[in-house]
């Protein structure tokens, strides 16, 4: 499946999704007081939102990216010069 | 919950309701404002999120109660409480030669830029050693305790610089050929092992 076909609204959702889920890991690692809270929090929780803000920051691209396919495909099929 | 913990939490809570907004309806990107708006909930607040929390875990980890938080710990928090002035670690501690509440960072820590940041790295390693391997018995210092860690608050000290023994192995103790903690010296540390058949000190009684 190339990644464009999933479409903005899917990124946004997944990206949200991400970041929800590491910040409620997140909160549970500041409640938590524990050697371990850490651990969660950099492995568990920083990951997942960091995930998140990728995947947002890959919909930006691929946002991008659709429109200029549009043009060269209407420039290819547009009459010739002179 | 008050404080920086509570402001961050404050912060996590905005962020997730703000992504939570893009989940259900992600069509309000459709116009201007909804972009900024997402670039803001899903980008710049999600990584101010991270910087906070690491910043506020880091803070967190220099306390003595989350040091004395391992099971490993418990008899070297319990050490600080010992009722001896010959021991250092338990004289440093009662009579506030270092902050108490950051007792344990305060004598180990690197001092060096890095410092926090490799003692970070090494805390992971011991929690590797606690929940996964079997951690070492008894607990040793890698490298052994270094003299820095005393100098950095000694050195420079009327009183530590004019006793005549100091004065004498200066130049050994700060190159670190004589260490502070070696035999016959300031020689009583923790004391781990034993800590529960010593008299204890009891705050307020």
């Amino acid at each position: 499946m190339k990644l464009p076909s999933i479409g903005i609204k899917r990124f946004l959702q997944v990206s949200s999704a991400l970041i929800i889920l590491g910040l409620l890991v997140e909160i549970v690692s500041l409640l938590w007081f524990h050697p371990l809270s850490f651990v969660l929090f950099a492995f568990v929780g920083a990951i997942l939102i960091g995930l998140g803000i990728v995947v947002y920051l890959a919909s930006l691209v691929f946002a991008v990216s659709a429109p200029a396919e549009n043009r060269g495909q209407s420039v290819r099929g547009g009459p010739s010069p002179g | 919950m008050t404080g920086p913990t509570g402001i961050l939490v404050a912060l996590i809570s905005l962020t997730i309701v703000l992504a939570a907004v893009f989940l259900f309806h992600s069509s309000i990107t459709a116009g201007t404002t909804g972009k900024i708006l997402a670039f803001v909930a899903l980008c710049i607040l999600p990584a101010l999120c991270i910087d906070a929390g690491m910043s506020t875990h880091m803070q967190r980890s220099e306390q003595t109660r989350f040091c004395i938080s391992c099971h490993s710990m418990e008899n070297y928090g319990k050490s600080l409480y010992l009722d001896d002035p010959k021991y250092i670690p338990a004289q440093h501690f009662q009579n506030h030669r270092v902050p108490p509440q950051m007792a344990c960072y305060t004598c180990h820590t690197d001092y060096t830029i890095y410092g926090p940041m490799k003692d970070k790295l090494k805390g992971i390693t011991r929690i590797y050693l606690q929940y996964v391997s079997k951690p070492p018995y008894p607990i040793t210092i890698p490298g052994g305790f270094k003299n820095a860690q005393c100098l950095h608050c000694h050195e420079g000290a009327r009183a530590f610089e004019e006793n005549p023994v100091h004065a004498a192995i200066m130049s050994s103790l700060t190159t670190n050929q004589l260490s502070c903690i070696s035999s016959g010296c300031h020689d009583s540390v923790h004391d781990a092992s034993n800590v529960d058949h010593l008299k204890m000190w009891r705050p307020g009684q």
